[in-house]
């Protein structure tokens, strides 16, 4: 792109375009809730096609290329929006047909959600984040096939999303859901920052994706105003005021969580199950954890949503307070939905940055839980105003999920205090080179306790930026290592006080995995060493009775989409 | 009851090619023999078999039972298994002649009964809850959409289609035979595990045990939640092979105004997208029409049928998620564990004799002379499904090799110049 104006500083730095706010269902007097939304401005090539998103719209099942979404550029470097109406559609038939009608508003609808959901995981990591698939641009096909189904593909770089008849006939498109979009780019970038949490390990493991995924989704919805707005009393939105009666913790968890699962469209619903509406209406105070229909990942992964969404609930009504009455019993309307939209950007930026400290192998909730805390201490020493941490820490317990058991008092992780040498790396390539980070590693491999035998390696050295809270910038460095030991049955008693369940072969081969995340200081020192352990022989004899009870072991190798299989397998279980 | 018990049985076993046919008949001390036929369908039959082969094996069965059958029983309805219960416009057809034979009875799995409401998770009498013969419909028009899609689609490569072509040929609906079924009998039986059946009144002195299929309700209870339900699955399939109109060959162009091209020559910078996007949707219909298979599979009704301490066992096409009801009982386990002539189940196939069921026969021998050892009894056709590559091969070679071996098998694929039944004889006494 030139530099327009002869300045750096005339180019613009966002570009907004049309989405359908919720999906086709969610309307305002017949027509459907379209929104603009933000998104980082680039190049954009017909598709459309951009830096990291690359849309083609080809029908596997009819085997048609549909016509590409092109844009404008207007005299300012950003583009026009082509869905932009200058005036209202006279009917709302017009206005809905102008959108489901035209795949080229699929193709863009698609893209602004993902490029939407992209800026935010970098917004909140402070740097470029890469997708788990190969190449710097993910594919996105809106209409692959016929079928009830969405799902990223990891080997087929890209995001695939079906349509299927809806009860009236009609057709029903996963692209035109914000909701399933949204979900489906989470796990491109969940898996571009922690690749091996596609690996089989535990039902935390397995649940985590599908439930981060769901927060994402549902959080990220809450910065889209107009929407919230028009759910939280079931208004147009429009009047300033709103009374205190729909902001009472009862009211607004049926108007808005619920009002919102209920709203995501009951077909559309399908294409993931119903997790989302199920586990908003699961009741908190029971173990959830320990009972057996919650060992299957999809079930699991609702308790991680419920207990962020109960929390992100809580918090938004202790900020109402502060919200003054104006008339009579009544608050002004956009300043209560500024506080939520407040509470939901600071919660996903905290979904987001805990992922760096998280281990990098056999995630357990427990493990999520103490990197959510630690994050927000680091960035929020005090937390007295409105309680995140105590509230988190309430709420993922109300669904049996308390801290990592090796974190400290309040639920947070240790800081790292033991001696280390520094003197044989150098402080530059620490910052971004993984043979540093692993020579490190080895010269300090006693106190970091990392076992000599099996395989280590540092899989990505990574720097995270923010905003301190005296407003400087503060950098930090990520690494992750991982260890991988590959022992037959029969010898993971003596190698590692691993008990295999009595009915495995001795002679199979099984993979048992450690590793951690080093987070380095700005002035390179090991804060964190977030790990899991490979002698944790408790764990390790539970991951390994898990997966032969799951009959992991028994499945023929198959290198087909983890998503798409796991969609299948969960209808028909 | 000793009085009245049969004193032998004899199993003829049809040579259908790929299916099921097998008739019993019981002898009496007293009265005329008593038969039951055991299923009756084909998918394929070896090559230069006459075309009257079905036929041919209805007029038998007429001969045989002297022109009455005391009951029919149809483990699922899989065309392999039912196929020749289908009737035709001028009554010539093979379904007329067994009618022909007015059974008294005719037993078929839960899943099929008329009555069953649109919610039904079980049979009417437990008063269950899940959409199931409507879902037997989807299931299959899922399957004729998938063969219709695997002939529209050029890019489909020779393996896919045939894979398609079996799976989905024997899974699309009989609707002649499905009707047939339903009426042609004095009496018409749903089971379910555990259900007492009619068959011990048409078989004096024989003890019959309905070991499966497991309603929902009895499913439920040995495996965890589902997270959705699988019948609204199928159905959803259904419709979503329906939005592409897949009822008329090539599928429906959703917004005909915007094409950009239909090939064959797609732009280059499309074209890595395309190959990944056909591959997936090839993978993904495989995957769906062999959940379906299964699904289907797994509705098959199973029998053990006991005349003293012998017992014969008869599952259809059970595959694991069947038997694992059963297998999950104590006394059931006792039960299979003392089985004398086992009928193998789904064509031999590598998942349909579960490992702990075979395991438990107590009378598996590798002496061939010893006088009680296990018989088995397989109706099968080699080539006709699977590969020995990725070892789905049907028969499997390994169960085939453990069954010659530990057992005296009798194999449809035996049968040779013309010959198109075998018998067994059973003694009981």
């Amino acid at each position: 792109m030139k530099n327009r104006g002869g300045s750096r500083h005339s180019l613009p730095t966002t570009q907004k375009l049309t989405i359908i706010a919720q999906d086709p269902s969610v309307r305002l007097n017949g027509k459907i809730l379209t929104t603009e939304i933000e998104i980082p401005a680039e190049e954009i090539l017909d598709g459309p096609c951009g830096y990291r998103i690359n849309v083609i719209d080809y029908d596997s099942t009819s085997n048609v290329l549909y016509q590409p979404a092109s844009y404008q550029m207007l005299d300012n470097g950003s583009y026009k929006d082509p869905f932009k109406r200058s005036r209202p559609a006279r009917t709302a038939a017009q206005h809905n047909d102008a959108l489901v009608g035209d795949p080229r508003f699929h193709s863009q609808n698609v893209y602004a959600i993902a490029m939407r959901i992209l800026a935010r995981f970098e917004f909140a990591l402070g740097r470029r984040v890469p997708w788990g698939s190969h190449g710097h641009q993910l594919h996105v096909a809106p209409h692959a096939f016929a079928d009830a189904n969405a799902f990223y593909s990891k080997q087929d770089r890209g995001l695939f999303f079906g349509y299927f008849a809806g009860g009236n006939g009609k057709p029903v498109f996963a692209c035109l859901s914000h909701d399933v979009v949204a979900h489906e780019t989470t796990h491109a970038l969940l898996d571009g920052l922690r690749g091996r949490f596609l690996e089989p390990s535990s039902p935390d493991q397995a649940a985590f994706h599908e439930g981060f995924a769901d927060i994402v989704a549902l959080l990220s919805v809450f910065s889209l105003k107009d929407l919230v707005a028009k759910l939280i009393d079931g208004s147009t939105g429009a009047a300033r005021l709103i009374d205190q009666k729909f902001l009472e913790p009862e009211a607004l968890r049926e108007s808005v969580l619920f009002g919102l699962a209920e709203q995501m469209g009951e077909e559309l619903s399908k294409v993931r199950g119903e997790a989302l509406r199920r586990s908003i209406r699961l009741a908190p105070g029971r173990d959830y954890m320990a009972e057996p229909e919650y060992q299957e990942p999809h079930r699991r992964g609702e308790l991680l949503v419920a207990a962020i969404m109960n929390a992100f609930l809580e918090i938004w009504l202790k900020r109402l307070d502060r919200v003054g009455f104006i008339q009579g019993r009544k608050r002004d309307r956009s300043l209560v939905i500024d506080e939520g939209a407040a509470v939901a950007d600071h919660l996903l930026t905290m979904a987001i940055r805990a992922l760096d400290y998280c281990p990098p192998t056999d995630l357990a909730f427990s493990d999520y839980l103490s990197a959510l805390l630690t994050i927000d201490r680091e960035v929020v020493p005090d937390d007295s105003r409105f309680n995140y941490r105590e509230v988190l820490v309430k709420c993922f317990g109300a669904y049996g999920i308390a801290p990592d058991s090796d974190a400290d008092k309040d639920g947070t992780w240790r800081r790292c205090d033991i001696d280390l040498v520094y003197s044989r790396t150098h402080f530059d390539s620490m910052l971004r080179d993984k043979e540093e980070v692993f020579r490190f590693l080895w010269e300090n491999r006693k106190a970091l306790d990392i076992v000599r035998e099996g395989y280590v390696e540092v899989e990505t050295v990574r720097p995270s930026f923010r905003v301190a809270p005296d407003g400087f910038i503060l950098r930090e460095t990520v690494a992750e290592y991982v260890q991988i030991l590959t022992l037959q049955v029969g010898e993971l008693k003596d190698a590692l006080d691993i008990d295999p369940p009595k009915d495995m072969p001795h002679w199979k081969r099984v993979r048992i995995f450690g590793g951690g995340a080093l987070i380095f200081n700005e002035y390179g020192q090991l804060k964190y060493q977030i790990r899991n352990r490979i002698e944790d022989s408790k764990g390790q004899t539970a991951r390994l009775k898990y997966l032969w009870e799951s009959g992991y072991f028994d499945r023929e190798p198959d290198d087909k989409s983890h998503f798409a299989a796991l969609h299948l397998a969960r209808a028909t279980d | 009851m000793a009085g009245t018990a049969p004193k032998s049985l004899k199993i003829r076993t049809y040579h259908v090619g790929f299916g099921d046919c097998f008739l019993l008949s019981f002898e009496y001390a007293r009265g005329p023999e008593r038969h039951v036929l055991i299923d009756y369908g084909s998918t394929g039959l070896p090559a230069k078999t006459p075309k009257t082969r079905m036929m041919d094996i209805a007029v038998d069965i007429r001969k045989r039972t002297g022109g009455k059958l005391h009951a029919v029983v149809a483990t699922h309805r899989h065309k392999d298994h039912i196929s020749g219960f289908e009737t035709k416009k001028n009554g010539n057809g093979t379904g007329d002649v067994i009618r022909s034979l007015k059974p008294d009875l005719v037993v078929q799995p839960w899943t099929e009964d008329p009555k069953l409401g649109p919610k039904a998770t079980g049979p009417v009498a437990a008063g269950g809850g899940a959409k199931r013969l409507a879902d037997l419909s989807s299931m299959q028009s899922v399957a004729a959409f998938t063969m219709l899609q695997s002939r529209s689609t050029r890019y489909f490569n020779k393996e896919l289609r045939e894979q398609f072509n079996f799976l989905g040929e024997s899974n699309i609906s009989n609707p002649g035979a499905v009707k047939n079924l339903m009426s042609m009998g004095k009496k018409s039986e749903y089971v379910h595990a555990g259900k007492k059946t009619a068959l011990e009144k048409v078989l004096p002195g024989v003890k019959v045990d309905v070991l499966g299929p497991p309603t929902v309700k009895q499913t439920a209870t040995i495996k965890k939640q589902r997270d959705r339900d699988p019948n609204e699955f199928w159905q959803l399939q259904a419709r979503a092979m329906n939005a592409a109109g897949m009822t008329e060959a090539g599928g429906k162009v959703l917004f005909p105004k915007h094409v950009r091209t239909r090939g064959p020559r797609f732009p280059v910078d499309t074209r890595w997208l395309i190959y990944r996007a056909r591959n997936i949707r090839g993978d993904n219909l495989l995957q769906i029409v062999r959940m379906l298979d299964k699904a289907m599979n797994n509705t098959s009704v199973i029998l053990l049928l006991r005349v003293g301490k012998f017992s014969l066992l008869f599952p259809g096409d059970a595959q694991i998620e069947n038997w694992q009801y059963a297998l999950d009982n104590n006394a059931n386990r006792k039960l299979l564990a003392g089985v004398d002539v086992y009928k193998v189940g789904h064509h031999g196939s590598t998942n349909a004799t579960p490992k702990t069921l075979w395991q438990g026969f107590k009378k598996k021998s590798k002496d061939a002379g010893n006088k009680s050892r296990l018989r088995t009894l397989m109706s099968t056709m080699e080539h006709k499904h699977g590969s020995e590559e990725s070892h789905t091969e049907v028969p499997r070679t390994t169960l085939v090799s453990a069954l010659k071996t530990q057992s005296e098998l009798f194999s449809t694929q035996q049968l040779t110049a013309g010959k198109f039944f075998h018998e067994t004889l059973v003694k009981f006494s």
